[in-house]
């Protein structure tokens, strides 16, 4: 038989061929692309796939025989139905990129890949060894029959029913198109019950694949008897036990799911309309629910998408542009970034004028950009203008947009003669007007002239009066050298401040206005108060800054302060170092059971006027004013006593603060000083240490010019 | 002799085989010309998942997360449970408390007395819904909420507490809330993080909160929250130097751009890629930040409308200002944390200061995201971590009691994007203690405000050590009957 023997090299290398195509096309079949002609082959696969199934089965029981020349025999069936197997694989392959999909694909691939890839593997190694080829030609029946198995369950079973079922699952139905049959009640239908009620497959004698049979029924009566679900047969046989042969669908077919269920007691319920929209049920009823669970509440569109190209093209850091949900044709823009909002950038979007539904330019300058291009944009629904500074008559571009449903104008001084523009905008449906300037007659009158839309003129706060927050005081040191700058803020733009330096409480008629920054030439006590129209004013902010003082040639304490805050002794107290808040922070001298009593020699002819001495309150830490100052000049009189003044005793718990005495020397010349304060002797009554003694703490003693 | 013959016959079909394998790459090539970028490649996996989502139409667009850190008294704020006060120092029934766990804090208690609320509560809107008198400004925007009396978790103490409702988890390795949705959708202003973080603390007893609840996890560094400080100076280190033009910065960020890209195609760490993105982001917040913290421009109402609280940066009145602005300007998600609530004792005295802190601005936001046409696009959640106790911790007084943490149920509200508003749902027993009606887990809760954001928590997930890891883990359903 030369013949055949040509043709065996033939079969065998095409055993290859077959291999490595099957193989490239399962990787990538995604992304095949299939001409018609390949197509043919691939819905042959069906009819030859049977060939290779019997060829196989019958090599492999051929190899296990131990006859020689049956075995032969075998080897070669197997090269025939090896090559069968390749057409069938490449030809399933191909199949398989149209509309198959589910797990039963990915098996019945995969296994039929392994088959082919069996057999060729047997029939090149089969002489290897005896248990190699039992092993293998086992699997590879295994393999077959699996195959076949999986199959059919593609093109029979279940999964392949459901298959584009689940696809319309994703699909967008707006609620208010969705209709109770068509989009609630029948893909139920489709999914679980169709495959044996319908045309050739008629089992009890009810079709379910048209509306005539549901309406007829089957062979044990009605399918449906409208808001009767005992006498409906399509209620009864759902709710049977699992167990009973009546039940549907039968058991070992894919059961319904609780909601789904549900959906057809409440259709039946609500009457079992076949042609009702969901839109027309009232919104309390239990079938509204459960639609509106289902359904997406965006509508459909009646355009069609623009290019992703144009989209992607649109969007940078300061616009996005993107479907309003996936899938979706419809678009919504959105501006961010004021600085860099640039208005010609606005014509950009010409070239998806049909698409965009949605545009927000909230805060984008506007006042003097022309918005005219909204004429061009038929399917805008939700125009998003709030602080654009628009102006009434800009809105005349607006009125030509059928579609327009929400229009936000909040923060735009619009004033009450904006009426007859605003009350053009027939179309719109709800209208935010807040912060427009509209008074309550312009606001009524808006009301009259637009009754369909629901309008928010949102929160004046008029009759509501809270205090000011207290007015911001910034400057560079608490201790400055000649001069320095104050400046006193608010966060309301609109806010008046008034101020002092003299440690007097600033009021709303007498005090100064702050206007722009203070130049301070000596140690104050700045208080500053807001006050504000439709406001009360604030509480009295206030803070002290220090002139740096004249450097004394020298000074002695009389009593070395208290150990734990002695800082560097008397020579803290003349260093121009301003402590912290922190009476531990090393900045502090502190006097308890003695005295703080100072002699101050100074350079000749230095004449201070001014004495002021810093210390610091924190009544929490019983750190409380001096009782008493005592001050003395020094000259070639000896000492002379020139004030000894009790101080004021705080009354209550405060916040750690700085206070400051400041004390006029004499116009006599004298060339030293004596101070002397005494801590409080016994805390106030309120205190929760009443009795006890108290401490003074200071950290600078100012000469001043 | 038989084996050289077997070797032979062996050797001969290895040959065979080999050489007939070029025959098989030819097929290779033959199959390729049917595929046009079969040797391209293409990033999927990225692309897939942005093409994907959000899965469905979204109901919100932005999340506005108001923390209540410590866990608010459900029984002071929403839970009204009069049977309390009337049962004043009585014995919490054991048929109500079936041996349920407590805390180490009250768990050596000899007694459990029921205590009431020491503040009255009215019914207020169309939903008659009753709100204790410490939020007046709330219960003027009760027609705006839908209020959730059944809330529940696992957790008994803070911080696992506090983590799993912010990740999913009790512990503190997986991303937040926030992470999940920057990275399932991203950022809608560029210049901006889309997941921001505010804080704030009241006078009550406080808990702390860390990092790790705004913490990235496993996911991309991009998607980490950013803190925002609480200084006047809300992002530090934004400005420029002196002396430095925009132009300057554009330059040195690229160069360090080539840099990291030389780097990053030496070691391919996805972190350095992160790096470079994070470089770029702050070069676009230098502008558009400053626009957002500006309050300078806010009319006089807003002030009015959040109280004047809101002027002073690092309060809670503050936070919620900021929160509407960040959140105007796109940012997907901004939370904010109040701390304080955790009142084991001196509870009326403690929950007014907190009450004060956040009522007014509260409510505040509500009105000011609706007055611009904004609330139904931004959602709004109001709550703590768990709820606590209806009996007495510590000495009890009918005006100075403690309440220990009780996750069995508690209150939280949510308003605006796409829930249903003037509803309350869920409902507990008597003594406030187990949830009788409707049951809103953590998971589900997640689950629910994903789902309001066009996610599916199922099929949002990411591949870590070998799984796939997802905000509900392996639980969550969505509470549909909250949606609108």
């Amino acid at each position: 038989m030369p013949k055949v023997s040509r043709i065996i090299p033939i079969l065998e290398n095409l055993l290859f061929f077959w291999l490595g195509l099957a193989l490239v096309l399962s990787l990538a079949g995604d992304r095949l692309e299939i001409p018609a002609l390949l197509q043919v082959l691939g819905r042959a696969h069906p009819l030859i796939l049977h060939f290779p199934i019997v060829l196989l089965l019958m090599a492999v029981g051929l190899l296990w025989l131990s006859d020689l020349r049956l075995k032969n025999a075998g080897a070669q069936i197997l090269l025939v139905g090896g090559n069968l197997t390749g057409i069938t694989v490449v030809a399933g392959l191909i199949l398989a990129t149209e509309d198959y999909d589910g797990d039963a694909l990915v098996w019945h691939q995969w296994l039929g890949l392994a088959s082919l890839l069996l057999s060729v593997l047997i029939y090149f190694f089969r002489e290897k060894s005896a248990n190699f080829l039992r092993i293998s030609t086992g699997t590879l029946a295994l393999a077959i029959i699996l195959t076949g198995h999986f199959g059919a369950n593609l093109t029979h079973g279940e999964d392949f029913l459901l298959a584009p079922i689940q696809s319309k699952e994703t699909e967008f139905v707006a609620l208010e198109d969705a209709e109770v049959f068509e989009h609630l009640v029948q893909p139920i239908l489709e999914a679980k019950c169709i495959a044996c009620h319908k045309e050739g497959k008629v089992k009890g004698e009810l079709r379910m694949d048209q509306l005539a049979g549901l309406q007829k029924g089957g062979k044990s009566g009605p399918f449906v008897v409208p808001g009767d679900m005992e006498k409906s047969l399509l209620i009864q046989r759902i709710n049977l036990p699992k167990d009973e042969k009546e039940h549907m669908p039968p058991k070992n077919k894919t059961q319904l799911t609780d909601e789904e269920i549900e959906i057809l007691e409440a259709w039946v319920a609500a009457g079992s309309s076949f042609d009702q929209k969901v839109s027309e049920l009232k919104s309390e009823e239990p079938l509204f629910q459960l639609a509106s669970n289902r359904f997406s509440n965006q509508k459909t569109y009646s355009f069609g998408p623009a290019s992703d190209s144009d989209i992607k093209k649109l969007n940078n850091f300061f616009r996005k542009v993107n479907p309003v949900f996936p899938g979706s044709p419809a678009l919504e823009v959105a501006y961010y970034g004021i600085s860099t909002f640039d208005a010609a950038s606005l014509q950009d979007l010409k070239k998806v004028n049909k698409q965009v539904v949605r545009l927000n330019l909230n805060r984008m300058p506007l006042a003097t950009v022309d918005l005219s291009f909204l004429r061009n944009f038929p399917n805008l629904e939700e125009l998003q203008l709030n602080f654009t500074g628009v102006k009434p008559e800009q809105l005349s571009n607006l009125e030509g947009l059928e579609n327009l449903r929400n229009l936000a104008l909040s923060g735009n001084e619009f004033g009450s003669s904006s009426v007859s523009e605003l009350s053009k905008l027939k179309q719109v449906r709800k209208l935010f007007l807040w912060n427009s300037g509209l008074d309550e007659t312009a606001k009524e009158e808006l009301k009259k002239g637009l009754p369909q839309a629901q309008i928010d003129f949102g929160f004046d706060g008029k009759g509501i009066i809270y205090a000011l927050n207290p007015p911001k005081i910034e400057f560079e040191k608490t201790l400055f050298q000649d001069s320095m700058e104050l400046i006193l803020s608010h966060p309301i733009r609109t806010a008046e401040i008034r101020y002092s330096l003299d440690g007097t409480e600033p009021d709303s008629i007498q005090s100064p206005i702050y206007s722009g920054p203070i130049w301070l030439k000596k140690t104050v006590q700045i208080r500053a108060k807001a006050f504000s129209r439709d406001w009360k004013g604030s509480v009295i902010t206030s803070n002290l800054v220090f002139k740096e003082g004249i450097k004394p040639q020298s000074y002695q304490l009389a009593f070395e302060p208290n150990p734990r805050y002695k800082a560097k002794g008397a020579t803290s107290l003349f260093d121009g170092i301003k402590g912290k808040t922190n009476h531990t922070s090393g900045d502090w001298l502190g006097f308890t059971d003695t005295p703080l009593e100072i002699e101050i020699f100074l350079e000749k002819n230095s004449a201070p006027k001014y004495l002021s001495l810093s210390f610091l309150l924190n009544e929490g830490a019983y750190i409380f004013p001096p009782e008493s100052v005592e001050i003395w000049t020094g000259g070639q009189a000896g000492w002379q006593k020139i004030t000894q003044t009790p101080t004021q005793v705080s009354s209550k718990l405060e916040e750690v603060r700085f206070g400051v005495l400041t004390y006029s020397l004499p116009e006599v010349s004298f060339d030293k000083l004596k101070v002397r304060l005494k801590p409080i002797s016994k805390l106030p009554a309120w205190h929760p240490g009443a009795g006890a003694k108290g401490w003074v703490f200071v950290d600078e003693i100012l000469l001043n010019l | 002799m038989e084996k050289e013959i077997l070797e032979q016959g062996l050797n001969h079909n290895r040959r065979k085989f080999l050489s007939r394998l070029s025959l098989g790459i030819g097929s290779v090539a033959l199959g390729s010309l049917l595929i046009p970028d079969l040797f391209t490649g293409k990033q999927e996996a990225e692309d897939g998942l942005m093409r994907a989502l959000p899965h469905f139409a979204p109901k919100a667009k932005r999340i506005i997360y108001l923390f209540q850190n410590g866990a608010p008294s459900q029984l002071e704020t929403f839970d009204y449970k009069p049977l309390l006060t009337k049962n004043f120092g009585q014995e919490l029934p054991e048929s109500i408390r079936m041996g349920q766990r407590l805390t180490g804090m009250t768990a050596g208690q000899s007694s459990f007395p029921l205590v009431g609320s020491y503040f009255g509560f009215n019914q207020y809107g169309e939903s008659r819904a009753w709100i204790s008198s410490l939020f007046p400004h709330i219960s003027s925007v009760v027609d705006d909420l839908l209020i959730v009396k059944s809330m529940h978790t696992e957790a008994i103490n803070h911080d696992p507490a506090l983590t799993f409702f912010q990740t999913g988890a009790q512990v503190g390795n997986r991303p937040s809330m926030g992470s999940w949705l920057s990275y399932g959708l991203g950022s809608e202003n560029a210049n901006l993080p889309a997941f921001c973080v505010l804080l704030s603390r009241g006078k009550g007893n406080g808990q702390g909160v860390y990092s790790k609840l705004w913490s990235n996890g496993f996911l991309d560094a991009t998607h980490q929250g950013v803190q925002f400080s609480n200084s006047e100076d809300p992002v530090l280190y934004l400005k420029d130097p002196d002396g430095m033009s925009r132009d300057q910065r554009r330059k040195m960020i690229d160069q360090i751009a080539a840099l990291n890209e030389m780097n990053y195609q030496e070691f391919n760490d996805p972190q350095i890629t992160a790096k470079v993105q994070q470089y770029e982001m702050a070069y676009r917040m230098q502008t558009a930040v400053p626009e957002i913290t500006d309050t300078s421009k806010e009319p006089d109402s807003v002030i009015k409308l959040y109280g004047p609280d809101c002027l002073v940066p690092g309060t809670y009145a503050a936070n919620c200002l900021l929160a509407r602005k960040l959140s105007e300007n796109g940012v997907r998600f901004v939370q904010l944390y109040h701390q304080g609530w955790d009142a084991h004792d001196n509870l009326p005295n403690q929950m007014i200061g907190q009450a004060k802190d956040v009522d007014q601005a509260t409510a505040g936001l509500i009105t000011d995201l609706k007055q611009r046409g904004l609330l139904d696009e931004t959602l709004i959640i109001w709550g703590g971590e768990f709820g606590r106790t209806n009996y007495c911790q510590g000495k009890i007084q009918p005006e100075n009691y403690g309440r220990d943490h009780h996750p069995r149920a508690f209150s939280i509200f949510m308003a605006g994007g796409g829930v249903k508003s003037g509803m309350v749902y869920g409902e507990t027993d008597d003594f406030g203690y187990n949830i009788t009606e409707n049951p809103v887990h953590v998971h589900d809760f997640q689950a629910t405000v994903m789902h309001l954001m066009g996610i599916d928590h199922e099929k949002l997930t990411y591949k870590h050590l070998g799984r796939r890891y997802r905000l509900t883990d392996v639980h969550g359903k969505v509470v549909k009957d909250l949606i609108a």
